[in-house]
């Protein structure tokens, strides 16, 4: 990695502030296709967010445009697969689990919208869930599908192969330097002030994660993310429950929670109905996410313990297992921000990935890299364009896109998917 | 039985560590505080040793410093301790004033075993529980990865660089724990909920009736050079001669 005071690059096409799954994927796409790209990190690469993700990739989603986004995704992966030489997608499938009616209800319709473009869906009898599953509890459970293409990502192999490749394409990288201003001339991004002084550009991307919202108001914008606490436990393997590489990752919404296995052990996070909440701004500048831990009696930790136990018995308190703590980006409809606001020209936010960044990264690349480039792209983006809240005056105020923010995350496995909006 | 287990609360040292601006500790306000790993360790044990238990055990903690101690009592009580005990001061005490402190606990309460950490991750005196043994005149064991209380005795293993030493020890007794002694719990939701009525017990610490006199001064702290050299060999022969000559290990 370049320092700045020895590269010789003071600017570039483009700027992209922040070196996460967005940023990184934004990168790699933009200089496939010509433009000189400068990634501009405050710490290492990959070292927010995205070093802390589980990495679930469920591809049925509650609208044929979010799955077919994942779907496209997917490929863009193999791809870098081929190309880094890394492993970085494990198929297991997943199984979506259903305990009453009205969740069945919503498998069903999931699956009627999945078929509809083709997405591989198997039915699976109940008897044939313990099979599969060996270590879940299954008696309660009265409706399941299996999708056989999903799987998990490896973030840091992600990670790792956007900056093999983008580095291949020359890309440009600049790590330990924080953004502390967007230059902005005449309603135009111009460039960043940093430590290590000016850098310019003729785009700006904000692809900073749970600092997205606070780089905004940096520039003299604003956006309405919001950093939102996340965990999962990770068990060790046991000579009583060994989970294998291949078992399929489980959805259980009744619960709040998803697994998927890990190095012989199993995975289980939960999206708890009274998550923490972060005011990024009011963290030391050199905050360093991979450093967090919860307390002994975290409540939220507790819950998640609890909650896993329902499904898998073995697991409790005293079950050897690691906890994850990390802050993910949430945006009051649970869809990320991508593209221009109307108030400044040039700046193009990423953003607010709402849980599913890793995932989701590898087609906003292209998505965002058409913006860039063309103005437009092929997918249909309405329900993830910037500026879909730009005129709602109370979304600019810092404690109601908080409250809702966290409301949509509590809501995110709460509410029936296809019910309500 | 009762088991008396003293926790300390400690920045947590795996976060970025700054020297305080006036060079004589650590910039203690934006870091997170935690129950000491070795205390947890402690404290797990003797929650294990009340839960395999056929007789009533009592298991209490101890705590020694300002009114933010309480978060870490209450973490204690949530992971399953009985009841808490807070002495409550400003002032920070060293290994010797602290097991002086602890002397007057254990003889207000009693109790068949003291198990605490071996060490603070803070300052890695590694004194405390050595000093209170000695102050009390009883049997101690350190740095334990294995514990078995049979008919009023501690039956221990501890490791040391040349195997593993078994000890048998008369209770009451102090023994301090390593960290492969277990791996402490998360508390459960039931046991957070209760926690919050467990009572904390508040001491000042001029109750005590005892003289704090201070036996270490810190003259400064320093961080450590953040440079380290590195230098990339080619050959085995070439790591050999260095590590003769310049590193003068072989
Ligand atoms: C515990 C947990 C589990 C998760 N599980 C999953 C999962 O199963 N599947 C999934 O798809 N997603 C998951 N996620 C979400 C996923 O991690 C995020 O959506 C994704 O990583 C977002 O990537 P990003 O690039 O937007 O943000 P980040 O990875 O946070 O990157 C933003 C970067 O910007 C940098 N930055 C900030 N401010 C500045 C500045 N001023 N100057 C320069 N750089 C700056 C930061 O240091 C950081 O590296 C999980 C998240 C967490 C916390």
């Amino acid at each position: 990695m370049t320092s700045a005071d020895q590269s010789p690059v003071r600017g570039a096409d483009v700027i992209i502030i922040g070196g996460g799954v967005a940023g990184l994927s934004t990168a790699w796409q933009l200089k496939k296709r010509g433009l000189s790209v400068l990634v501009i990190e405050r710490q290492q690469l990959g070292n927010g967010s995205s070093g802390r993700a589980a990495g679930l990739l469920g591809q049925l989603r509650g609208t044929k445009a979010a799955t077919k986004m994942l779907m496209d995704g997917l490929q863009v992966v193999y791809d870098l697969e081929k190309q880094t030489g890394l492993e970085i997608f494990v198929q297991t499938g997943s199984i979506r689990i259903a305990e009453t009616e009205e969740r069945s209800q919503e498998i069903r319709r999931l699956v009627d919208m999945g078929r509809s473009i083709r997405f591989p869906i198997v039915d699976l009898e109940i008897d044939k869930l313990q099979e599969r599953l060996p270590y879940m509890k299954v008696d309660d459970i009265i409706d399941a599908c299996f999708c056989p293409t999903d799987g998990h990502i490896q973030p840091a192999e992600l990670v790792q192969a956007y900056v093999k490749a983008g580095r291949a394409e020359g890309v440009q990288y600049i790590t330990n330097c924080r953004v502390e201003k967007i230059l902005v001339e005449g309603g135009k991004g111009v460039g960043v002030q940093t430590a290590q002084g000016e850098f310019r550009a003729d785009f700006i991307v904000n692809s900073t994660g749970p600092w997205s919202y606070y780089l905004a108001d940096l520039s003299g914008t604003s956006l309405p993310t919001a950093a939102i606490g996340h965990y999962y436990l990770t068990t060790r393997p046991t000579d009583k429950v060994h989970v294998g590489k291949r078992s399929p990752a489980v959805r259980n919404r009744h619960h709040r929670i998803y697994s998927r296995p890990e190095s012989g052990g199993l995975i289980v996070g939960m999206y708890e109905a009274e998550p923490d909440e972060y005011n990024i701004e009011d963290l030391p500048h050199d905050f360093d996410m991979s450093l967090m831990k919860a307390a002994r009696d975290n409540y939220n930790v507790a819950l998640l313990i609890h909650q896993a136990q329902q499904r898998f018995p073995w697991i409790n308190e005293r079950t050897p297992m690691t906890i994850t703590s990390g802050i993910m980006t949430f945006t009051p409809d649970g869809k990320p921000f991508c593209g221009k606001l109307p108030d400044v020209e040039g700046l193009y936010h990423c953003a607010g990935f709402s849980g599913h960044g890793i995932v989701q990264s590898p087609a906003i690349g292209t998505i965002m890299s058409d913006l860039i480039t063309r103005g437009e792209t092929e997918y249909n983006i309405s329900e993830i364009e910037a500026d879909r809240y730009f005129e709602l005056p109370e979304l600019r105020d810092r404690v109601e896109v908080k409250a809702r923010c966290a409301d949509m995350y509590g809501r995110y496995y709460g509410q029936i998917e296809g019910q309500s909006s | 039985m009762k088991i008396l287990v003293p926790t300390k609360r400690v920045p947590d040292t795996d976060q970025k560590i700054k020297v305080s601006s006036d060079g004589t500790g650590v910039q203690t306000n934006t870091l997170p505080f935690i129950i000491n790993p070795f205390d947890a360790i402690a404290l797990e044990e003797a929650l294990r040793i009340q839960e395999g238990a056929s007789d009533e055990v009592e298991v209490i903690t101890v705590g020694i410093g300002n009114d933010e101690y309480e978060k870490e009592l209450r973490a204690g009580l949530a992971m399953g301790a009985d009841r808490a005990i807070h002495v409550s001061t400003d002032e920070l005490l060293d290994p010797w004033n602290v097991s002086k402190v602890l002397k007057v606990i254990v003889e207000k309460e009693a109790p068949d075993l003291v198990l605490m950490g071996k060490q603070a991750v803070d300052d890695d005196s590694n004194q405390a529980g050595q000093f209170l043994a000695a102050q009390l005149d009883w049997p101690q064991a350190t740095f334990i990865s294995k514990i078995e209380l049979a008919d009023s005795k501690a039956n221990v293993e501890r490791e040391t660089d040349l195997g593993i030493e078994k000890l048998s020890l008369n209770l009451p007794a102090v023994i301090t724990a390593d960290l492969r002694l277990n791996e402490p719990r998360y508390a459960s939701l039931p046991n957070i909920m209760k926690a919050k009525k467990k009572p904390i017990d508040s001491i000042p610490l001029t109750d005590l009736g005892i003289e704090i006199e201070p036996k270490i001064e810190i003259i400064s702290v320093e961080a450590p050079s953040s440079i380290r050299s590195c230098k990339k060999v080619e050959t085995v022969d070439e790591l050999l001669t260095l590590l003769r000559d310049e590193a003068k290990v072989l």
